[in-house]
C-alpha cells in the first residue's frame, strides 16, 4: 500500500498488491532499467527450487515411522532451513540482487514459525479438529504447516512483512490440508487415516507443488 | 392586458398545479402499484407452478421407490376347529448370514464357475440330507430387498417386505406386527439367541435375559459374532446340563456375510469361513438330542462381488435345511438336481417357513402370513390336507380383514380358486405386485422431471436477466396454463381410452404427469421463442466467470457429491460445517488481504448502487482510490467472518451421533446434557442475548427505532422468557420424580400463548408495516431545523427482520434447551452472512443464498437431528397438544425439524433488502432480485435433491441403502418442498410484495 525506499537497491521498489500501482511505478523508470518488469522480489523459475526432500521425508513418515509426528518434525526443520540457505535464498531475488543469508533471521524466524503455529492451531480448530482430546496431534499438525511454510516465512522477514508476494507458498499449504481432509470421513479403517495424517500428507504435497511451481506463477 | 389578471391567472395556474400535482403523483403511483401487484401475482404462480412439477417429481419418486405396505396388529391365535399336534418341543435354529445356494451343494470341478474358494467347503448339508430322510435340503428363495434387517422380518413374520411400513412406529425397532418369535413367546418357549444384534433390536421382549447379542455392522471384524455364537453354543448346547433350560435356541452367524462385504467370495478367508460352520454344524448333528428340530438357513446370498441387498439371482438364492433325528420327511427325491450349481433345484420361499415352522411347533401361523407349509413335513396325505386347510384358513382371515385388494374382480376370481396351494400362489403374486418391486419407469420419470425442474429454475433464475423475467413472467403464466389443459386433456383422453401410458396407476396420476409435461413446455416455449441454446450456455458460462459464483459452484458440486459414498453421508454434518468454515475463513482472508479482484467486481457490480460506507463518510474519503472497500468495511467485515466461524464452531459441537458414526462420534444433544443445569442457564442468558445481538445488528444502520424496540426488545425478549419458562418446567418435571404439584396445564398454557403470539399476533401485526425508522428534527441553530431520518438505509431489511423474528420465537419453543443455544447462535451466523454479502456487494451472487443454504443444514444436525427416521424429535409434537391433533402436532415437529430451514428460507429475501435504500430501485427490481436470490437457494436444494434420487436408485442393492441413503433421500426431499413452501409463499407471496408497496409508497419521489 506504501511505496517505500531502500538503500541497497537504488530504484523505487513497490510492495504493494495493487498490480496497478505497481506497474506504473515501474514504468516511470522503465527508461533506464530495461528489464523493469518483473516483480520487485521474486522467486526465479528454476528447477532447482523444487523441494524434493519434502517428497523423501513424506515417503520415510509413511513406510517406515509408524506416523511418529514428532520424528518428522525433528528432521524436517533441519532439513528445511537448508533448503533455505541452499536453494530458496539463492533463487529469490530482492530487486535486481541476491541477498546474502541472513544468519540471525534464520533463527528468528524458527521462533517465528514455533509462534505462529499457535495462530494455525486455532484455524484448524475452528474447521473442526477436536479441540481438547488430540490436541497435541493438531498442534503438531499446526507445527508441521508452519514449518513447511518456512522458507516463505523468513523471506516475508527479510522484505518487511510485506506478505503479498509470498502468499501463494502458505496458500498451497492450506490448500493441500483443505483437500485432503476429504479421505478423513471414509469407512477404510486405515491407520493413515488417524488423525492428523491425511492432513500432514496434503500439507506436505501441497507444499511441494507450491514450492516448486511458485516462481510460475 | 391587465398584468394583474395574468397574475392572478399565473398563481391559479399554480395552485391547480399544486393540488393536481400530487393527484397526478399518486395516480401514477397507484399505476405503478397495481402493475406491481399483478407481476407479483405472476411471480408467485410461476414459482408454484415450478414447486408443482418438483413435487410431481417426487411423488413419482417416492412412488417408484419406496415400497410400502399397511401392517395389522392383529394376533393369530390357535383354531380350535382345526386341532394339530406339535411335531417338536424344542427347535435349534442356525442363520449363516449370506449363505448362498451354491456354497453347499456339490460343484463339479470342472464346471465354468467353479471356484474352490466358496465351493465344495461346507459339505455336511448336502451329505446328510442326500438319500435319507431326516433332513432335507432345499433352495431357499428371498425377497428383494436382500438386507439382513428385512428379511428377519420377512422370515419371522411370513410377509414381504418395505422400507415403510405404514402402520407401525417409525423407529422401525421392535416388530409390532404378529411374528413366528412373538408366537413362540406367547406360547410360552424360552428362547435362547446370540449373534447378530439386529435380532436384539426386533425382538428384545421375547428373548430370555440369558441372549448375547453381538454388534453387527462392523464388516470388518470376521471373528467376533461366529467365536461369540461358538461359545455359546458350547454353553447352552454341548453342554448336557444346561440343554434343558431353554426351548428355541438361535444363532446368527455374521463371518460369511462379512468375508463377502471385506474380500468378496473369492478369497481364502471365505474357504475358513465355511470350513468353521462345516466343523460347528457336524459337532451339533453328532450331539442331537430327539424331539428337537434342527433348522439351517441363510438369509440371502451374496452377488459376485460380495455384496447383496438387491434381486439379483445370486442374491435370492439361500438354504434352508431341517433335520430331527430319525424325522420321516416325505421327500420326493427327483427334485434335487445339483447339477449346473442346482439351477433346478427344488427351491421354497423364505416366507414358506413361517407357517412351516409354526406347524412344526404347534402354534399358530402368524397373522399377516402369505407363506405356505412344505409339502415335505406331512407325513402322510390327510396331514398335508390338514395343514393347507389351517394355511388357507389364515390367508383368508388376513385377507377379510386387511382388505389389501378391495371388493373387485380379482378378489373374486382368487376366492373362487378351489386348489389351495394355488389359492396361495395367486394371493402372494398379487400382493408382490402391491408392496414388494422398484418401479423403475416411475423412478426414471421422477428423476427426470426433477432435472428438468432444475433446468427451467436455473434458466429462469440465473441465466435470463431477472429484469427480463419481469416482462416474461406474464408469458410463463399464461402458456403454463394453457399447455397444462391441452396436455391434461389429451393425456387424460389417451389413458381412459387406451390405457397408455401403462406406468400410469390411476387418473390421477395421469393428470399429475400431464401436468407436468404441460409446465416443462409451458415455461420451455417462451423461453426458446427469445433465446437459443447456445445464448443459454454462453450465459450459463459467463454466470460461472466470477470467483464467488465459482466459489458457490464448488460448494454445491461437493454437497451433491456427498451421497455418492455411505461414509460421506454419514459424516455429513462435519462436512457442512467444514464447508461454512471454510465460506467464513475465505470471506475473512478477502477482508484481511483484499485480493486484485475486487477492483474490478466493484466496478461490475457496484456502479449503479450508491456504496454507502459505514463510517458514514463518502466512498473517496475513508479509503484510497484504488480499494474498492473502506477500512472500516473491512475491520466490520472481518468481525462478520470471525464471528460466523467462531459460532459454526461452537454450535457443531451439539450433535446427536449417528449409529454408524460409532465411536468417532460422542454425542452432546443427550438427555442428560439437554435438561442439565448448565444448559438451562444458557437459556437463561438467551433472553437478553439475542435481541441484544440482533440490536446490534440493527444498529449498524441505526435502525433500532420506532417498532424495533418494541418487537425485539419486548415481544421477543418476552417470549423468550416464557419459552425459558416452559422448558424450566419441563426440566423440573425430569429432575424430580415424584413433584408433588401437577405442571401440566402450565406447560400447555405457556406454549399455546407463544404459538398464538408469535405464529399469529405477531404476523398480523406485521402486516400492519411496523417501520423502523424515526425522524430526528434537531434544530441547527435558532430558527432553522434539519430532520434526519434513522434507519433511512436499512428500511426494507430491518422490517423484513421482525418477520423472522416471528418465526424465531416459534421455532425456540419447539427446540429443545440445547437446540436453543444452537439457534442462538445461528441468529448471528445469519445476520453475519447477510452483513458479509453486503459489504462484499456480493447481493446478487450466487454465493449469498449457498452460503444460507449451508447454513441451514449445518443447523439441522447441530439442533440435535440427523438424515435418519429415528432421530426425528418425536416428542416435539407433544408441546401444544397432548394426543395427535392434526394442525398442532404436526406443526410442532415440522417447526424441530425444519427450523432452520424455514428460517434461511424467509431470510433469504434479506440477501436483497438488508442494507437496501429505498427509492433507488424500482420496486419489480426489487422483486425480481428477492425472487431470483430465493430461487437460487431452490436451485441448491434442487440438486441435492435430484441428486439424492440419482444416487439412491444407483445404491439401491447397497448394504445400508434402508439405513442411510434412503432416509436421506426422504430428508433432500421434505427440505425441498419445505423451502418451496415458505419461499413462494411466504418470503415472495406474503412478505415481499407487502413490504415492497409499503415502502415504496412511502418513500417515492
Amino acid at each position: 500500500m506504501h511505496n517505500r525506499k531502500r538503500k541497497t537497491v537504488k530504484k523505487t521498489v513497490s510492495f504493494s498488491d495493487d498490480q496497478n500501482l505497481t506497474n506504473a511505478n515501474l514504468n516511470n523508470h522503465r527508461k533506464g532499467h530495461i528489464d523493469d518488469d518483473t516483480p520487485p522480489v521474486y522467486v526465479r523459475k528454476s528447477w532447482t527450487l523444487i523441494p524434493f526432500h519434502l517428497l523423501a521425508l513424506l515417503y520415510w513418515f509413511l513406510k517406515y515411522t509408524d506416523f511418529n509426528l514428532l520424528a518428522l518434525l525433528y528432521i524436517m526443520i533441519p532439513t528445511q532451513v537448508i533448503y533455505l540457505i541452499f536453494r530458496f535464498n539463492k533463487n529469490t531475488i530482492y530487486g535486481k540482487k541476491r541477498l546474502r543469508l541472513n544468519w540471525l533471521l534464520v533463527f528468528i524466524t524458527l521462533g517465528a514459525c514455533l509462534l505462529l503455529s499457535i495462530p494455525c492451531l486455532a484455524i484448524i480448530v475452528l474447521f473442526g479438529a477436536p479441540f481438547v482430546e488430540l490436541l497435541k496431534e493438531s498442534w503438531l499438525l499446526a507445527l508441521h504447516c508452519c514449518f513447511l511454510t518456512y522458507p516463505a516465512v523468513y523471506d516475508v522477514f527479510n522484505c518487511n512483512f510485506k506478505v503479498g508476494y509470498f502468499k501463494k507458498y502458505f496458500i498451497s499449504v492450506v490448500i493441500g490440508c483443505w483437500i485432503s481432509c476429504f479421505v478423513i470421513p471414509l469407512d477404510w479403517d486405515r491407520d493413515w487415516q488417524a488423525w492428523p495424517v491425511p492432513l500432514i500428507v496434503g500439507a506436505y504435497l501441497g507444499s511441494f507443488i507450491g514450492f516448486s511451481i511458485g516462481g510460475y506463477i | 392586458m391587465n398584468p394583474t389578471v395574468s397574475d392572478e391567472r399565473d398563481r391559479a395556474e399554480r395552485i391547480r398545479l399544486s393540488i393536481m400535482g400530487p393527484q397526478t403523483r399518486s395516480s401514477r403511483m397507484s399505476y405503478r402499484i397495481s402493475r406491481f401487484k399483478s407481476t407479483h401475482t405472476l411471480y408467485i404462480l410461476l414459482l408454484a407452478s415450478l414447486a408443482v412439477l418438483q413435487f410431481i417429481s417426487i411423488a413419482f419418486f417416492a412412488k417408484g421407490f419406496l415400497l410400502t405396505r399397511t401392517v395389522l396388529d392383529n394376533v393369530a391365535e390357535l383354531d380350535p376347529q382345526l386341532p394339530f399336534e406339535a411335531k417338536y418341543d424344542k427347535m435349534v435354529l442356525l442363520i449363516v448370514d449370506a449363505l448362498r445356494f451354491d456354497f453347499v451343494i456339490p460343484v463339479d470341478e470342472n464346471h465354468a464357475k467353479y471356484n474352490p474358494n466358496y465351493h465344495n467347503n461346507l459339505k455336511v448339508l448336502y451329505e446328510t440330507a442326500h438319500n435319507s430322510t431326516d433332513s432335507v435340503l432345499l433352495k431357499f428363495l428371498a425377497d428383494p430387498p436382500t438386507t439382513t434387517l428385512q428379511r428377519l422380518k420377512g422370515l419371522t413374520t411370513g410377509s414381504l417386505p418395505t422400507f415403510i411400513d405404514a402402520g407401525s412406529n417409525f423407529n422401525g425397532d421392535v416388530i409390532d406386527e404378529d411374528n413366528l418369535i412373538k408366537q413362540l413367546y406367547l406360547h410360552n418357549k424360552k428362547i435362547f439367541f446370540a449373534g447378530d444384534d439386529t435380532w436384539d433390536a426386533l425382538f428384545n421382549p421375547y428373548l430370555a435375559p440369558e441372549s448375547v447379542p453381538y454388534e453387527s455392522l462392523n464388516v470388518w471384524d470376521l471373528d467376533t459374532v461366529d467365536n461369540g455364537v461358538i461359545s455359546y453354543l458350547e454353553e447352552y448346547y454341548f453342554n448336557e446340563e444346561k440343554r434343558s433350560e431353554y426351548d428355541i435356541l438361535i444363532g446368527h452367524m455374521l463371518g460369511v456375510d462379512h468375508v463377502g462385504h471385506k474380500y468378496g467370495p473369492n478369497h481364502f478367508t471365505m474357504k475358513e469361513k465355511q470350513l468353521q460352520v462345516d466343523e460347528l454344524l457336524r459337532k451339533i448333528i453328532s450331539t442331537a438330542d430327539d424331539n428337537t428340530l434342527y433348522v439351517v438357513m441363510g438369509d440371502h446370498g451374496m452377488d459376485h462381488t460380495g455384496n447383496h441387498g438387491g434381486d439379483s439371482q445370486d442374491e435370492l438364492e439361500s438354504v434352508l435345511w431341517l433335520y430331527a433325528k430319525n424325522a420321516n420327511w416325505s421327500k420326493d427325491y427327483d427334485s434335487y438336481n445339483t447339477t449346473d450349481l442346482g439351477t433346478s433345484y427344488k427351491q421354497m420361499n423364505q416366507i414358506d417357513l413361517v407357517p412351516t415352522l409354526s406347524l412344526l411347533l404347534g402354534i399358530p401361523i402368524p397373522f399377516n402370513n402369505l407363506g405356505w407349509p412344505l409339502d415335505e413335513i406331512a407325513n402322510d396325505p390327510e396331514e398335508l390336507t390338514l395343514y393347507h386347510n389351517i394355511c388357507r384358513n389364515q390367508l383368508e382371515k388376513y385377507l377379510s380383514v386387511s382388505n389389501i385388494i378391495g371388493a373387485t374382480a380379482r378378489r373374486d376370481a382368487l376366492i373362487s380358486v378351489e386348489n389351495h396351494p394355488e389359492f396361495q400362489q395367486m394371493f402372494l403374486e398379487i400382493c408382490k405386485d402391491l408392496w414388494a418391486r422398484f418401479d423403475f419407469t416411475s423412478i426414471c420419470v421422477g428423476i427426470a422431471l426433477m432435472a428438468f425442474s432444475l433446468i427451467l429454475l436455473l434458466i429462469i433464475i440465473k441465466l435470463i436477466p431477472s429484469i427480463v423475467v419481469g416482462q416474461m413472467v406474464g408469458d410463463f403464466v399464461g402458456c403454463v396454463v394453457v399447455i397444462s389443459a391441452i396436455s391434461n386433456v389429451s393425456f387424460q383422453g389417451i389413458y381412459q381410452v387406451l390405457h397408455q401410458p401403462a406406468f400410469l396407476d390411476n387418473s390421477l396420476w395421469c393428470s399429475a404427469f400431464a401436468t407436468s409435461v404441460g409446465i416443462i413446455l409451458g415455461v420451455f416455449i417462451p423461453i426458446f421463442d427469445r433465446y437459443s441454446v447456445q445464448w443459454l450456455c454462453l450465459r450459463l458460462v459467463e454466470e460461472l466467470s466470477d470467483y464467488w459464483s465459482r466459489i458457490a459452484t464448488l460448494f454445491i458440486t461437493l454437497h451433491a457429491l456427498l451421497f455418492t459414498s455411505n461414509s460421506f453421508t454419514i459424516w455429513e454434518d462435519r462436512i457442512v460445517a467444514f464447508l461454512l468454515t471454510t465460506f467464513g475463513m475465505l470471506t475473512l482472508y478477502e477482508f484481511a488481504f483484499l485480493p486484485q479482484r475486487h477492483s474490478t467486481a466493484a466496478i461490475l457490480s457496484g456502479a449503479g448502487e450508491k456504496q454507502g460506507t459505514l463510517s458514514g463518510k463518502s466512498v473517496g474519503e475513508s479509503n484510497s482510490d484504488s480499494l474498492p472497500l473502506g477500512r472500516f468495511a473491512r475491520i466490520l467485515g472481518g468481525y462478520h467472518s470471525i464471528v460466523l466461524v467462531l459460532c459454526t464452531r461452537l454450535s457443531s459441537m451439539i450433535t446427536i451421533c449417528r449409529e454408524e458414526q460409532g465411536p468417532y462420534c460422542t454425542p452432546t444433544f443427550t438427555i442428560s446434557n439437554n435438561y442439565s443445569y448448565y444448559t438451562m442457564l444458557g437459556c437463561l442468558f438467551l433472553i437478553p442475548a439475542i435481541p441484544s445481538c440482533i440490536k446490534g445488528y440493527y444498529n449498524v444502520c441505526s435502525s433500532y427505532q420506532a417498532a424495533a424496540p418494541i418487537w425485539i426488545g419486548l415481544i421477543l425478549k418476552g417470549s423468550l422468557f416464557a419459552s425459558f419458562t416452559y422448558w424450566s418446567l419441563l426440566t423440573i418435571e425430569n429432575k424430580f420424580e415424584d413433584l408433588a404439584w401437577d405442571l401440566t396445564i402450565w406447560k400447555y398454557t405457556i406454549s399455546r400463548i407463544i404459538v398464538g403470539i408469535s405464529l399469529i399476533a405477531c404476523n398480523i401485526g406485521w402486516m400492519k408495516g411496523p417501520l423502523c425508522v424515526k425522524l430526528n428534527i434537531h434544530n441547527t441553530d435558532l430558527k432553522s431545523q434539519q430532520a434526519t431520518i434513522l434507519g433511512y438505509s436499512n428500511v426494507y431489511g430491518s422490517q423484513y427482520f421482525l418477520l423472522v423474528i416471528n418465526f424465531l420465537m416459534a421455532i425456540m419453543l419447539f427446540n429443545k434447551p440445547l437446540g436453543q443455544l444452537s439457534i442462538f447462535l445461528m441468529c448471528n451466523q445469519l445476520l453475519s452472512i447477510i452483513e458479509i454479502c453486503d459489504l462484499l456487494k456480493v447481493k446478487e451472487s450466487l454465493i449469498g443464498p449457498v452460503a444460507l443454504g449451508l447454513l441451514a443444514y449445518q443447523q439441522f444436525f447441530s439442533t440435535g437431528h440427523q438424515a435418519t427416521i429415528p432421530s426425528v424429535q418425536w416428542d416435539m409434537g407433544f408441546i401444544l397438544t397432548e394426543k395427535i391433533i392434526f394442525p398442532w402436532t404436526h406443526l410442532g415437529i415440522v417447526l424441530n425439524t425444519f427450523g432452520p430451514f424455514i428460517l434461511v428460507a424467509l431470510s433469504v429475501a434479506l440477501l436483497t433488502l438488508w442494507k437496501q435504500p429505498p427509492s433507488v430501485l424500482q420496486p419489480q427490481t426489487i422483486l425480481a432480485r428477492i425472487v431470483s436470490n430465493s430461487g437460487t437457494l431452490l436451485i441448491y436444494n434442487s440438486v441435492l435433491c435430484l441428486s439424492s434420487f440419482v444416487w439412491v436408485t444407483h445404491f439401491r442393492r447397497h448394504l445400508m441403502v434402508w439405513k442411510i441413503f434412503c432416509p436421506r433421500f426422504l430428508f433432500a426431499s421434505l427440505c425441498l418442498i419445505v423451502s418451496q413452501l415458505v419461499v413462494t409463499f411466504i418470503t415472495i407471496g406474503f412478505a415481499s410484495s407487502r413490504l415492497i408497496r409499503q415502502i415504496s409508497q412511502l418513500f417515492s419521489k
